[in-house]
C-alpha cells in the first residue's frame, strides 16, 4: 500500500471509530504476515503462491468480499479458512493475534476492499 | 619515523590473523558472529524489531541444532532459507513471472537468488564453535518432555500429505529444491539440521520460540505432529544434492 493510501485508509477506520494508531498496527500484521500468500497490493498473488493449488484470496475484489460479513472474515482470520468452508491453505491465525489485534484486521480488510462502502456507512455485521 | 609507522601499519593489520589462530569457540563467537546474530536473547518482542533481524537467532542453538550438522555447515555454508532472514526485504510486487492462469505474482529478487554469502570457519573452528553453541540452552523448558515416538512412522508419499494438503505447511516451505513455498526454511534438511524435540516443540507452538515470527500455530494433532516429525527425519535421508 502506498503511503498515500495508508492515511485514505487510516482516515477511514477513524471514521469507523478506530483509532489511527490501530489501523497503522493493523496494517503491520497485514504485512508481516498475510503478505506472503496474499501479496503486496492484497490481491491474492503473494510470493508463495505458485507454490499453492488455492488460490488465496483477492482481498480488493469488492464483488466478493461485499458477499462476505464480518463475521465471516473474523471466522476465517482467527480458526482458518475450513471455519468458513474455504481450504486449509488459509490458516488460522487466532493464537497470533489478540482479540483486539483480530478485530483490527477485519477492519483492515475492509479498506481494502470497500473502501466506497465504509465512506457510505454500510453495515457490514 | 616513517619506518616505525610502517611497522604499526603492520602491526595492526598482522595481529587479527595471528590471534585467530589460538582463538577460542566464544571469542570467534563474539567477535566474528554476535553482530549478526543475537547470541543472548530474548528474541524480538515487536514486529519492528523482528524486522531488524538480520540474522537467524542462536541463544537457544543448543536446544536446536544436530552438532554434526553445524561442524560441517559452518564449514560449508549454504542457504536455507529461499527468502532471506525477511522475506519483506526480498519480495518484489514488479511482475516478472507469469502463473498458470497468465496471473502475474511477487517475486524473490536481489541477493537471495545468489548462494548464500556467510563466515566460513575451518574444520578445527568449527568444532570449537560448534562446542560452544551447544551450550547455549537458553530453550530448555520448551523441549522438555518433548520425545518423538518411533512408531508413528509414515512413508513419504503419506507426509507429503500432511504436510501439504491436511496442513498447508508446504504453502511457505520446500520439501524437495525448488518444490514448495518460499518464506519458510526448506524442510528437505530439516532432519539433518536440527534436533527431533526442537522439531516437535517449534512445530506445536512458534510463538514460543519466536513470538512474532510469520509462521502461524497450525493447531497440529499430538498424533499427526509425531507422523510429521518422522517424516522430516525420513525425508532429510534422501538425496537431493543432484536436485540442487
Ligand atoms: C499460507 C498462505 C496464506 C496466508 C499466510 C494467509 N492467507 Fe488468507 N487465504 C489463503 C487462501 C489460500 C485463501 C482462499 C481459501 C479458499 O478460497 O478456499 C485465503 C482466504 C482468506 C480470506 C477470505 C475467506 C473467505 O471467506 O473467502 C480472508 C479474509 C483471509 N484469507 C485473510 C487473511 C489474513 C488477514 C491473513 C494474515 C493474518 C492471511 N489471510 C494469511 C492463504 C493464506
Ligand atoms: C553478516 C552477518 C552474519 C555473520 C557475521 C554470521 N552469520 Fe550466521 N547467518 C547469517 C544469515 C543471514 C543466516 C541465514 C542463512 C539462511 O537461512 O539461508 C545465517 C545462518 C547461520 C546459521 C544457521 C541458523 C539457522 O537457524 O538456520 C548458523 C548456525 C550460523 N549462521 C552461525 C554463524 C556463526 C558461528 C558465525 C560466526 C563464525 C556467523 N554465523 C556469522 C548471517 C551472519
Ligand atoms: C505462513 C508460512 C508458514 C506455514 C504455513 C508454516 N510455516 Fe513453518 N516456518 C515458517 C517460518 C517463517 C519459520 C521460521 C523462520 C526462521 O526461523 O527464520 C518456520 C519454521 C519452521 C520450522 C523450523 C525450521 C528451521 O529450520 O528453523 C519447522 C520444523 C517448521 N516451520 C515446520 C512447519 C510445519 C510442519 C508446518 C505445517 C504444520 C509449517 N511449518 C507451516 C513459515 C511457515
Amino acid at each position: 500500500m502506498k503511503p498515500g493510501k495508508l492515511i485514505l485508509a487510516s482516515a477511514l477506520l477513524a471514521m469507523a471509530s478506530v483509532p489511527a494508531v490501530q489501523a497503522e498496527e493493523a496494517y503491520l500484521n497485514y504485512k508481516s504476515y498475510c503478505m506472503q500468500c496474499h501479496g503486496m497490493h492484497g490481491k491474492g498473488d503473494g510470493v508463495n503462491v505458485p507454490a499453492m493449488n488455492v488460490q488465496p484470496r483477492d482481498h480488493s475484489d469488492n464483488k466478493y468480499m461485499m458477499t462476505r460479513t464480518n463475521t465471516d472474515i473474523y471466522k476465517a482470520i482467527k480458526f482458518g479458512g475450513p471455519a468458513v468452508n474455504k481450504s486449509v491453505k488459509m490458516p488460522a491465525w487466532g493464537d497470533t493475534f489478540t482479540e483486539e489485534e483480530l478485530q483490527e484486521m477485519v477492519g483492515h480488510i475492509r479498506t481494502l476492499c470497500c473502501e466506497k462502502e465504509l465512506i457510505r456507512g454500510v453495515n457490514f455485521k | 619515523m616513517k619506518r616505525f609507522l610502517l611497522s604499526m601499519v603492520a602491526a595492526v593489520v598482522i595481529s587479527p590473523v595471528l590471534a585467530s589462530a589460538g582463538e577460542d569457540g566464544p571469542t570467534i563467537l563474539d567477535t566474528r558472529c554476535a553482530y549478526c546474530h543475537n547470541l543472548k536473547g530474548p528474541a524480538p518482542q515487536t514486529i519492528h524489531d523482528l524486522w531488524k533481524r538480520d540474522a537467524p537467532d542462536l541463544f537457544y542453538a543448543g536446544n536446536k541444532f544436530r552438532r554434526e550438522w553445524l561442524v560441517s555447515w559452518l564449514q560449508k555454508p549454504v542457504r536455507i532459507r529461499p527468502a532471506g532472514v525477511n522475506y519483506l526485504r526480498t519480495i518484489n510486487s514488479t511482475p516478472h513471472q507469469e502463473g498458470k492462469d497468465g496471473k502475474k505474482y511477487d517475486v524473490l529478487w536481489g541477493a537471495v537468488l545468489k548462494p548464500l554469502v556467510h563466515e566460513t570457519l575451518t574444520a578445527p573452528e568449527a568444532e570449537l564453535v560448534a562446542d560452544s553453541l551447544m551450550k547455549l540452552r537458553a530453550g530448555d523448558e520448551l523441549v522438555s518432555g518433548m520425545m518423538v515416538d518411533k512408531s508413528k512412522t509414515v512413508t513419504l508419499d503419506q507426509g507429503e500429505v500432511l504436510i501439504d494438503k491436511v496442513y498447508g505447511c508446504q504453502s511457505c516451505h520446500q520439501i524437495e529444491p525448488g518444490y514448495g513455498g518460499y518464506t519458510g526454511p526448506e524442510l528437505y534438511t530439516a532432519g539433518r539440521r536440527l534436533q527431533p524435540e526442537f522439531m516437535l516443540s517449534y512445530i506445536k507452538r512458534p510463538k514460543n520460540w519466536d513470538p512474532k515470527i510469520w509462521m502461524p500455530n497450525g493447531n497440529v494433532k499430538p498424533e499427526d505432529l509425531q507422523k510429521i516429525v518422522n517424516y522430516l527425519i525420513l525425508l532429510s535421508k534422501e538425496n537431493f544434492d543432484e536436485a540442487r
